[in-house]
């Protein structure tokens, strides 16, 4: 889990928590903040801001507006603003995102593509 | 007319006292009217129905969570009706939820009525009835699925609630709301570390919005603002109708 200084700006006006105890199966689409502690099997989709805890495993494409990673991911991840990479993060998967940060530890099989560059070779 | 209805169990002897201080307390602030008492024959909603025909300015539940709920089911099954629903909880026992509207137990209550401060409110709707508060389930033996996109499985034992009116501890993240068209679907297990609670408590938390619910329990039913109790499957929605009801200035929303 991630501490409270890392959370306080990303845990307000929180649309769904998928809490440690849950496993969501199917195609979760929000359209508000979402945080994952849980497990998922489908996809999850968001257009806002998605938090995956470092207990969470998700087995499923991801899309969203801005996540901060810290838990397992078995999928491709599209993001269309920031995504930050915890270091307590594995990503067996695709990334794509507008930024990224990936700290150290951090475990991340898949290609990564900027999206800023892929519209200005277009 | 205000039309006071008595639930059944208020003409026990022993609510006598408290029905005496809350009729002389209806009178000294001038909100007399008619009085129905409930046999067992009667049915709430043919009385509530008849009444507002002949012009009622508000009916009054005299009772407990269950009474409250079946006037706000009968008001509620009326269509293009407003009339305000007041509330006197006779007694401790099964008034709790009185609290989150913020209305004292007996005599106190009229004061509440006087002041007349309404709320218009959401209902939530559990098949063909309606519901203020909650429902509620153990997690036991129960399956989930929510507007046919993704099933739910709860890993640990605990409690489901489907929430209009919050009645219980929720994450400080999500400010559910009688008046914002939504419910929201609570899963209270117990065991982990609560991220979401100042005191880390031992509690587990997840919340859902949702606008269609599907709740299966073959052993249990499914319990309904603290009172009814109606077997499952159920659906649950937000429903179309809404209420007016007299709250007072203490109230949890």
């Amino acid at each position: 889990m991630f501490n409270s200084e890392n959370n306080e700006i990303s845990t307000k006006n929180v649309e769904t928590i998928i809490g440690p105890s849950i496993k969501v199966k199917g195609n979760f689409h929000g359209q508000g903040n979402i945080i994952i502690e849980g497990l998922v099997e489908g996809s999850v989709k968001t257009d806002k801001f998605l938090l995956v805890g470092n207990k969470s495993i998700i087995t499923a494409s991801v899309v969203a507006q801005n996540a901060k990673i810290g838990g397992e991911i078995k999928g491709n991840i599209k993001v269309k603003g920031y995504l930050e990479i915890l270091k307590s993060a594995k990503i067996f998967g695709d990334i794509e995102a507008a930024q990224v940060s990936i700290e150290k530890g951090a475990i991340l099989n898949g290609r990564c593509t900027m999206i800023a560059e892929m519209q200005e070779k277009k | 007319m205000h039309i006071y209805i008595y639930d059944n169990y208020v003409n026990d002897k022993k609510y006598q006292p408290q029905i005496s201080k809350i009729e002389t307390r209806i009178t000294d602030l001038g909100l007399s009217g008619k009085i129905i008492r409930l046999g067992a024959m009667n049915s709430v909603y043919n009385i509530v129905e008849e009444e507002i025909k002949k012009g009622a300015k508000t009916i009054i539940a005299i009772g407990d969570n269950g009474l409250l709920n079946q006037v706000v089911n009968a008001i509620a099954k009326l269509k293009n009706v407003s009339t305000p629903i007041g509330f006197i909880p006779v007694g401790k026992t099964n008034n709790e939820l009185a609290n989150f509207l913020g209305i004292p137990i007996n005599e106190e209550a009229c004061d509440v009525l006087s002041a007349r401060r309404i709320e218009h409110l959401d209902l939530g709707k559990i098949n063909n009835s309606f519901f203020l508060f909650n429902s509620t389930i153990s997690t036991e033996d129960t399956k989930i699925e929510i507007d046919k996109n993704y099933s739910i499985e709860i890993i640990k034992r605990g409690e489901i609630s489907v929430i209009n009116i919050p009645t219980q501890k929720i994450p400080k993240e999500i400010k559910p709301s009688a008046k914002d068209n939504i419910l929201e679907l609570l899963i209270n297990t117990k065991g982990a570390i609560d991220l979401f609670s100042d005191s880390q408590k031992n509690a587990n938390n997840s919340v859902f919005s949702f606008k269609k619910l599907h709740i299966v329990n073959d052993k249990k039913p499914i319990t309904v603002d603290s009172s009814i109790k109606i077997p499952t499957p159920v659906e649950i929605t937000i429903a179309k109708e809404k209420i007016n009801l007299i709250v007072g200035k203490n109230r949890s929303f």
